[in-house]
């Protein structure tokens, strides 16, 4: 598969050097991390956890490059590939090569300015993510996973490398008012044939169409989406299913951002606890409309200082007594592995229940240093993730060295979480 | 995130716009004489620097004494002048910020990186910061924003100048300067030296110079900006080019900036 990536890179290259008019030059960025971390791990199923310390040792790189090829009409397109030693982050479960190899298509779109400045159609493998969140983005209604398996350094729900969808989309911009469409297709093939595709691009499972408006007001910007998917005929899930949501993005004076937006979605299935008693069990719930909602702002201070906070609530998330029975189940998981699934995980890394806070300062040491400190927290539990970022950049490279650690007790969702903490060296360079 | 940790790469934004808001023109008619009004003639030094739809491709370079700190390159696009312009704006060097992508649109600022789609909303005061405070002491449209407190004949390096001494009017509090002192080239109608102060306190200094004949005017291609509190550190703005190009004004929406293929001047 390194001769798939190899190859889009070469032509690439390929076309930098062939057509005429080129609006930039090839970029790309390789990203090297070796990442300690400590964690807690069985030997066997149902032997006792453990604290095992590893170190993952990645490399990761992009290339993208933009083509004008004629007035008002443009390609662009990014591959990504990616190297791994332990992409488990579990020492016990090592890849059967002893290094991971991924890659993808991340985007590949012809786009052509129909209507200069006014209407806009592109198609190919498309990037679609309305979401303003930073720390959660639930407008980011079918964004895929974040790529690469190293340490998030920031703290952002996005990662550096973001996977598109394969379809077509035709934008309207007139007067303050922008009105999209995309579509997407159904996309799924065998696993026999996705043990080799999956290096080109992922499955798309379901139909999907969103719709999007965004308004301009001043110097606010409103949108609301709406997205219907359904797997079809013959499709595991042929239901269709309908999600929306609202969005804000405004600013308070000259220091101060403010975001906020909601989107909810007519059904959402969850595991959860049905018994926290040995023998464990789970029952698959579905919740119907439940919102996920954030808001935030981002202050500017003296000296380029930042400060960013984020509330976000999740109503597929577990609350009340729910929670309560989820982090019992988890205890209970906790003195006897493997007596069934792992529920705190389900939605991703800490984000389990319903209430959660993130705060992040950030700001330069000088004009090559720049320093950042976050903290997510579960308000549920008072739990968190809490980290600190050094970046020192350079023209052709960056270097960075974060620290991350969990904290919380054993009743609470970090505290239970097998994470302890996870360094991340990591070494930045731009073509 | 790195949006927060680049806002020393947005410096060059806020100068570009100010020079591609307000070229000066080249002086078709001098001062008129004696019974022009000083605020006349600052509004007509004004009037003649207005380019719209200006595309450009600029170096930013920063020194600290002699030793270069930092060199930008970026490529971009204005509409308007003065305080109301618009742009769009591409990073197109050094390579760790190479491909970011930057709109503004008043108060409105969103920084696009490469390889995402989601346009992060900036303040203005992360653009303004650092460097980027330059900007305000080159784009000013000086009759928008200032008084005319006084009015006199002046030499400076050798030319002779109106020596304008500007205070800032009572409306327009968000200025970041209380005061300036504008030097404008008698012959020429080109702004030469500027000092940009609190009125107590001295911030900035700006030369302008290297004048050529571009798009019908005449355009400085370079501004040496120092900053008053540290006179070893400052930074010079070059156009490497500069051309014309019109284009809708739909285009400064956040969902336009991921499709904006940045274009150099023809």
């Amino acid at each position: 598969m390194k001769t798939l990536t190899v190859a889009a890179a070469a032509l690439a290259v390929a076309a930098t050097t062939l057509l005429p008019g080129a609006a930039g030059a090839l970029d790309g960025q390789l990203l090297l991390d070796a990442v300690p971390t400590a964690a807690l791990v069985q030997q066997a199923p149902s032997a006792p956890w453990m604290q095992a310390e590893t170190t993952e040792l990645a490399a990761q790189g992009a290339v993208s490059h933009t083509q004008a090829l004629a007035e008002g009409l443009s390609l662009s397109g990014s591959v990504w590939a990616l190297a791994d030693t332990l992409p488990s982050g579990s020492p016990l479960s090592t890849p059967p090569a002893k290094l991971d190899l991924e890659s993808r298509v991340l985007e590949l779109k012809l786009t052509w300015e129909a209507l200069p400045g006014t209407l806009i159609v592109d198609g190919g493998k498309l990037l679609i993510h309305p979401s303003s969140g930073f720390f959660r983005t639930p407008l980011n209604i079918i964004s895929h996973a974040a790529l690469g398996t190293t340490t998030n350094l920031s703290g952002s729900a996005v990662g550096t490398w973001e996977e598109g969808w394969v379809g077509a989309r035709a934008t309207l911009l007139v007067g303050n008012l922008t009105v999209s469409n995309f579509f997407s297709p159904r996309l799924d093939w065998s696993d026999a044939a996705d043990s080799v595709l999956a290096y080109v691009s992922s499955r798309q499972p379901d139909y999907q169409d969103l719709s999007r408006v965004t308004l301009r007001v001043g110097a606010t910007d409103l949108q609301v989406l709406g997205l219907v998917s359904t797997g079809g005929p013959g499709s595991a899930d042929p239901d269709v299913h309908v999600t929306a949501g609202a969005g804000m993005d405004t600013g308070i004076g000259d220091a101060i951002t403010v975001r906020a937006e909601v989107s909810a979605a007519d059904s959402t299935s969850r595991l959860a606890p049905g018994s926290t008693q040995l023998p464990l069990a789970v029952v698959t719930q579905s919740v119907a409309w439940a919102p996920r909602a954030l808001a935030g702002f981002t202050w500017t201070g003296a000296d380029q200082l930042t400060v960013m906070a984020e509330y976000y609530y999740d109503g597929a998330g577990f609350g009340g007594s729910d929670y309560r029975q989820l982090i019992s189940y988890s205890q209970a998981l906790r003195g006897a592995p493997g007596a069934g699934p792992d529920l705190l995980d389900q939605f991703g890394t800490f984000s389990a229940g319903q209430h959660y806070g993130f705060v992040r300062i950030a700001g330069p040491v000088d004009t090559t240093l720049s320093a950042a400190a976050w903290t997510t927290v579960n308000l549920q539990d008072f739990s968190g993730l809490s980290a600190v970022v050094l970046t020192a950049t350079f023209d052709q490279w960056t270097l960075g060295a974060s620290f991350l650690d969990a904290w919380g007790t054993t009743d609470t969702e970090a505290g239970l979480s097998p994470l302890l903490w996870r360094v991340d060296l990591e070494v930045s360079l731009f073509l | 995130m790195r949006a927060h940790s680049s806002v020393r790469f947005l410096a060059p934004l806020l100068v570009a716009l100010a020079l591609g808001a307000g070229q000066h023109l080249a002086a078709q008619s001098p001062a008129q004489g004696p019974a022009e009004s000083p605020s006349a003639l600052l509004a007509r030094v004004d009037d003649q620097r207005r380019v719209t739809d200006f595309t450009f491709v600029m170096q930013m370079t920063s020194f600290d004494g002699d030793k270069q700190v930092e060199a930008d390159t970026i490529w971009g696009f204005i509409k308007g002048v003065g305080t109301a312009n618009r742009s769009l704006v591409s990073f197109a060097g050094p390579a760790s910020v190479k491909g970011r992508k930057l709109l503004m649109d008043g108060p409105v600022v969103y920084l696009l990186f490469p390889r995402t789609t989601n346009p992060i909303r900036l303040s203005p005061l992360q653009v303004l910061l650092g460097q980027a405070s330059n900007g305000d002491v080159v784009r000013t449209a000086f009759s928008d924003d200032y008084d005319v407190d006084s009015l006199a004949d002046d030499d400076h390096g050798g030319v002779a100048c109106y020596r304008f001494t500007l205070a800032v009017k009572p409306t327009r509090t968000d200025a970041s300067y209380r005061q300036v002192v504008l030097w404008v080239d008698k012959e020429h109608l080109h702004p030469v030296y500027a000092e940009f102060s609190t009125g107590d306190r001295l911030l900035k200094q700006a030369t302008y110079s290297d004048y050529r004949s571009a798009l019908g005017r005449e355009i400085p291609f370079s501004v040496d900006i120092h900053d008053a509190d540290n006179p070893r550190k400052h930074t010079v703005m070059t156009y490497l080019k500069v051309g014309h190009k019109p284009m809708a004004d739909t285009v400064f929406r956040r969902e336009y900036l991921p499709s904006w293929v940045p274009e150099q001047p023809e």
